[in-house]
């Protein structure tokens, strides 16, 4: 049912701030601009991050579906598990530039849009920095409940799970390893933003600047055991994360086996990188009762 | 023309043998191929050792090269002495101690102590070392030069070595096809700047990036990615101050007639293409 992973929405305090950060430190385009709304362009598509403040601002990730009867079909779904949606009034779907939207809230409380014909740009990304990003590459969402958060994901949206590490479940939907990490966690909300960049040289081009620059650089540069992607990831203007990635498997992906990996840093880096997310380091795990965490505990 | 074929190996006089030792094969991942009272042999590739550390001063270092014949070490020690270099061929027991068959030994013009060995031992074994680093062998160094001209034409006028790059007026210089086997870095004093050992893959050198930053051993350059031989490069120091790196994917020259040096400027941006910063006085201003 997805077509792609098409923006993030995140609430801002202070426009301003956040707005400097997405440009100065991503090096992202910015295209809309006013009181309350700030957006930015990472690759052909219109807008791939939003910062709002204000009383219309909501944090969401926003997922791309072909036709409107899709949207019709998954708020059908949902109720059968038991959650109720809402569609977008024309208002919503202009601030978003869309043709047509629905809007759910996980089990968890992570707002989720799926959207019908947003805008693409006639005109090619031109970055504010030479970041060398060349789109958004995936988000990674806590939850409070992995099972239950998965199955909106894979029996309603239609992703699959490519791999696990401890509990974490990177989930598929495109040629992409994940474009999804649900991570546990003892609240809700977007853990990271993470943006394709060319490659390894871009990557640590990125993490030198990030140093000059003096933003907290809290995994990485790493390597993922699960997809192989090259990672960086770091603090960003509000408590969400940003990341760097390259490189990465991709494609064959009916064919791909869910592999479990370690929870905590193990299986989150190849390379042995500090990190400093308390999600990562399994600090908010153990409220989950599962029966792998008592073994776990155990040892 | 003298006519080197290989870095050989290193001798580095220690005061805390049991401290290097330590350093060389928990930290930097070699192979303890041999140990004597007074020494201790380091293996790094087939070869039966390319890093020696002995009971002596620090100040003594010794980096050796190999050569194809003894006609070769013969006329070496010839044309040495012809050009006023203090040579001295290496007594039978010396030739021991160093795993090889023959050598000779002399200072180059900024008074660093080489050897040109010939028939070093190879090993039976092939390397495994203490931890899982990657190395895959020994391969080059850098010199400390007081003039890095009369250094450069002594390598390459002298000797057979090639201009591959310059950054600044440190001359990385080929004996072979690898990108470069000495690398020379002016500065006011002798001795061997720093130690290259190569390891398979970049995911290496970051994994030992965090290995050793987390058992606190001084970082003193990189990560990075070298513009000059497009090698992805970590140094760090090991004891007594010496400057340890690995690297991996070193350019290869293949075509001799058609490779053309290039100038690099003498500032990070020329040492390290991604922006990491040098501390290591000899790669700043």
């Amino acid at each position: 049912m997805l077509e792609q992973l098409r923006y993030v929405r995140l609430v801002a305090d202070d426009l301003r701030r956040t707005a400097d950060f997405a440009q100065r430190v991503l090096g992202l385009e910015p295209i809309d601009r006013d009181q309350e709304l700030a957006t930015f362009r990472s690759d052909y598509r219109d807008y791939t991050l939003a910062f709002a403040t204000g009383a219309r601002a909501v944090q969401s990730v926003g997922l791309e579906v072909r036709y409107p009867g899709d949207l019709d079909a998954a708020l059908e779904k949902l109720r059968g598990l038991g959650i109720s949606g809402g569609r977008g009034a024309p208002e919503d779907c202009a601030l978003r530039k869309v043709k047509d939207m629905v809007w759910f809230g996980d089990f968890s409380g992570n707002r989720v849009e799926l959207v019908v014909r947003p805008l693409n740009s006639g005109w090619r990304y031109f970055a504010s920095r030479d970041a060398g990003i060349k789109g958004l590459a995936g988000v990674m969402v806590r939850s409070l409940d992995i099972e239950k958060d998965l199955s909106i994901w894979t029996d309603v949206l239609g992703a699959h799970v490519s791999d696990w590490a401890g509990d974490a479940a990177y989930l598929r939907f495109d040629d992409a390893h994940h474009r999804i990490v649900l991570f546990p966690a003892s609240r809700p909300g977007i853990l990271s933003v993470e943006y394709d960049v060319e490659d390894l040289n871009l990557l640590m081009r990125n993490y030198y600047v990030l140093r000059d620059l003096q933003i907290p650089v809290l995994h990485g540069p790493g390597r993922r055991p699960t997809s192989e992607q090259l990672f960086l990831t770091f603090s960003g203007p509000t408590d969400v994360l940003f990341g760097f990635v390259a490189a990465g498997t991709t494609g064959n992906a009916e064919r791909r086996r869910p592999r479990q990996f370690p929870a905590g840093p193990a299986g989150l880096c190849g390379w042995g990188s500090e990190c400093k997310i308390a999600e990562f380091n399994n600090h908010a795990r153990r409220r989950q009762s599962h029966e792998r965490s008592e073994r776990e505990s155990l040892t | 023309m003298i006519k080197l074929t290989d870095v050989c190996y290193v001798r580095l006089g220690t005061a805390d043998l049991d401290g290097a030792a330590q350093f060389a094969t928990e930290y930097l991942g070699l192979e303890i191929s041999h140990r004597s009272k007074n020494a201790i042999y380091l293996k790094s590739d087939q070869r039966e050792h390319t890093l020696c550390y002995f009971a002596g001063s620090p100040a003594e270092q010794t980096a050796a090269f190999e050569v194809a014949e003894r006609a070769d070490l013969e006329a070496a020690a010839a044309e040495l002495d012809r050009l006023g270099h203090d040579v001295r061929l290496g007594s039978v027991q010396e030739a021991e101690l160093r795993q090889v068959r023959s050598f000779i030994s002399f200072k180059d013009p900024t008074g660093n102590t080489i050897e040109l060995v010939w028939r070093p031992a190879y090993g039976n074994r092939r390397y495994h070392g203490e931890r899982d680093a990657g190395i895959t062998g020994f391969s080059h160094i850098g010199l400390c030069t007081t003039d890095a001209a009369r250094d450069e034409a002594f390598w390459t006028k002298v000797c057979n070595a090639r201009v591959s790059d310059r950054i600044g007026d440190a001359a990385l210089l080929r004996i072979d096809e690898v990108h470069h086997t000495i690398a020379l870095f002016p500065t006011n004093r002798s001795g061997i700047q720093h130690i290259n050992h190569q390891v398979a893959t970049g995911d290496d050198v970051m994994r030992s990036f965090n290995f050793l930053s987390e058992r606190q051993v001084p970082m003193v350059f990189g990560p990075g990615r070298h513009p000059t031989s497009s090698a992805r490069f970590l140094y760090f120091e090991g004891p007594d101050g010496m400057v340890f790196e690995y690297s991996s994917g070193v350019r290869e020259i293949a075509d001799e007639l058609l490779y053309r040096e290039r100038q690099f400027p003498f500032e990070p941006k020329g040492f390290c293409e991604w922006g990491a910063k040098p501390q290591i006085k000899e790669f700043r201003n």
